[in-house]
Order: structure tokens, then C-alpha cells, then sequence
């Protein structure tokens, strides 16, 4: 009997260490392939709002995914912006990274408009110029 | 009556002569709408595409700083586009990262050979000079095509740019790598 209930409890609590973080077997300082430094991010909620920052103009458009990979010794970046209303948005967006020691790692990027179809997502998708670039942050602004 | 227009002619002109103008900075890299002619968004956004893109290319990627040169971007719109300055910006973006090195191209072909021969006269120190021959040759080239399509009806223009880039092996004369960056823009009137 006693059998019984410890198995399924064992059981248990292994999926739920399972899927108490999303972030897997990543090394530390990563969320999602993302650099994260020493910020705390156990979502991908948690690592769109340290990653993603607005700029002039607020727009409602919204980052919603972000993921990060390693190519060669570049950060390739995919990030998700979603347009949950029933009009159409434009907005622009640009990159800014930061090196292993804060400062900036590259020159302002331009702004790169986009435009988001109602009710739709967008994946917009970069590589970082240099591998001087340990972190980014990704800025959004309307065009509206 | 006639005292009423003149008053009225004087007050227009004084109010043209005196509208205010000014001239501020600007942020270089905003997005620019002014007209849907070939602008410096475009440019910049075209520039940097190609770049990062360049960048992942296996021939640039894997290589241990490749040599290239750029050749012509014919331009094959409607309109008067300065392409040397989308591959001057492609280059200063891939130069900056430290990942290509660029052999000297064609535009640039004869100041470095009038230099290189005004350094042999007997007025440069031997020891210092540039020796003759020893210019280095390009493993790649890059060349490209940029097109438009316009269309206009009543009030409304459309224009679409697409530009292509291309990476060739010069030894073998394999395409190394290739992409394009699309731009539409849409002009309303009224």
C-alpha cells in the first residue's frame, strides 16, 4: 500500500523538478540561449522584460517569444512580436548590443521599420555584428 | 476698398517674409518617409541585412579572414541610386566586425597603383617604400543587382526594391553565398 502511494509520489515530484524551469540544462547566465547575466529569469515573461525595452513613441505591440543560439562564435537572435489588435501596426525596431563588460559593443543600429497585420505575429531575426556582443537588448517604438 | 487690398497685400507679404525658419539636428538612423524614392532607411536597412547575413555565410564564417572585392550593384531601377553606397556600408559593416578583409576593386585601382609607382622615385627611402608586387589578390568578389517595380494609380504609389547579393569564388567560380532584402513602401495622397 504504502508502495503504491510512494511511487506515484516520486513520480510526481520528479515532472514537477521537471517543469519547474523552462530554461532545462543551459548553462548559467542563460535563459532560453539568451545571455542573462545575473538577472533572474525563470519565464520567458521574465526574459522578454529583461530583454526588450520602449523607446519614443509606445507601441502595443509586444514581444512575445525570444530565443538565442550560438553560431560559431556570433549570438543569432529570434524574437516574436505579436499585434493582438484589430488594426493594422507599424512600428520599428533596432538592436542594441553590449559587450562582457557593459558598454556598448557596436554602433546605434538604424531603426528598421515593420509592419504587423492585425490579429498576426512576426518573427524578426538577427546576428550580432561582432563577437565582442555578450548581450543585446531589442528597443521598439511606434510609427504611428 | 482699394486701401482695404493693399493693407491685406502688405500683411501677406510681411507673413511670408517673416515665416520663421529652422534648422535642427536630426537622428540619422530614424526611419525616413519623406517620399517613397530610394531613401537612407532603405539603404541603411539593405546595408545591414546583407551584412549580417554575409556573416553567415560558410565561405566567411568558417574562413580565417577571407579576401574580398567589390565589384559593381547594377542598378536597375527608375530611379538614380547611388549603389556604391550600399556596398560601401556592407563593406564598413564587415570590416568593423574583423571577420573579411577587402582587396582593393576596380574604382580604387588606380589611385593604388599611382601611389605604389609615385613611391618608387628616388625621393622615398628605400627601406620604407612599398614594394612593387606585392599586392595581395581577392579570394571572393561581390557583385549584385538592385530592381524596382512602381506602380501608380490615382492617388496611390507603390513601389517595391528588391536587392540581390552575390558572393563568387574567383578561383572556381562557385557562388559562395547569395540573399536579397525586400522593401515596399506605399505613398497615399490625400
Amino acid at each position: 500500500m504504502t508502495r503504491k502511494i510512494l511511487i506515484p509520489a516520486v513520480l510526481g515530484m520528479a515532472l514537477a523538478a521537471g517543469c519547474a524551469t523552462k530554461k532545462g540544462f543551459e548553462k548559467p547566465g542563460y535563459a532560453f540561449g539568451c545571455p542573462i547575466g545575473e538577472a533572474k529569469v525563470s519565464s520567458m515573461e521574465d526574459l522578454v522584460r529583461t530583454k526588450v525595452q520602449a523607446e519614443g513613441r509606445r507601441t502595443t505591440i509586444q514581444a512575445t517569444e525570444m530565443r538565442c543560439s550560438q553560431s560559431g562564435d556570433l549570438m543569432r537572435i529570434d524574437a516574436n512580436l505579436n499585434n493582438d489588435s484589430k488594426a493594422v501596426k507599424r512600428i520599428s525596431y533596432k538592436f542594441r548590443w553590449i559587450d562582457r563588460e557593459g558598454m556598448r559593443a557596436w554602433d546605434e543600429e538604424p531603426w528598421k521599420p515593420v509592419m504587423l497585420y492585425e490579429n498576426s505575429n512576426l518573427v524578426i531575426n538577427t546576428i550580432s555584428p561582432t563577437n565582442k556582443a555578450a548581450d543585446f537588448r531589442l528597443i521598439l517604438r511606434s510609427e504611428e | 476698398m482699394k486701401a482695404r487690398l493693399v493693407v491685406a497685400f502688405a500683411a501677406a507679404a510681411l507673413a511670408a517674409g517673416c515665416a520663421k525658419e529652422t534648422t535642427r539636428y536630426g537622428d540619422a538612423r530614424s526611419v525616413e518617409t519623406i517620399t517613397n524614392q530610394f531613401g537612407s532607411t532603405d539603404l541603411q536597412m539593405m546595408a545591414e541585412t546583407m551584412a549580417r547575413s554575409m556573416l553567415q555565410a560558410p565561405a566567411i564564417a568558417s574562413a580565417n579572414l577571407p579576401i574580398v572585392t567589390v565589384q559593381e550593384v547594377r542598378n536597375k531601377t527608375s530611379e538614380y541610386i547611388d549603389t556604391r553606397a550600399i556596398t560601401d556600408s556592407i563593406r564598413s559593416e564587415l570590416q568593423k566586425g574583423g571577420r573579411v578583409r577587402f582587396a582593393v576593386d576596380q574604382a580604387g585601382m588606380n589611385p593604388q597603383v599611382e601611389e605604389l609607382k609615385r613611391q618608387q622615385s628616388e625621393l622615398y627611402a628605400k627601406d620604407q617604400r612599398a614594394e612593387m608586387g606585392q599586392m595581395v589578390g581577392a579570394q571572393y568578389r561581390l557583385e549584385g543587382n538592385i530592381i524596382s517595380i512602381v506602380k501608380q494609380v490615382r492617388d496611390t504609389k507603390d513601389v517595391y526594391y528588391k536587392l540581390n547579393l552575390q558572393l563568387w569564388n574567383i578561383r572556381n567560380g562557385l557562388l559562395e553565398w547569395s540573399d536579397e532584402k525586400e522593401i515596399r513602401k506605399t505613398t497615399t495622397k490625400g
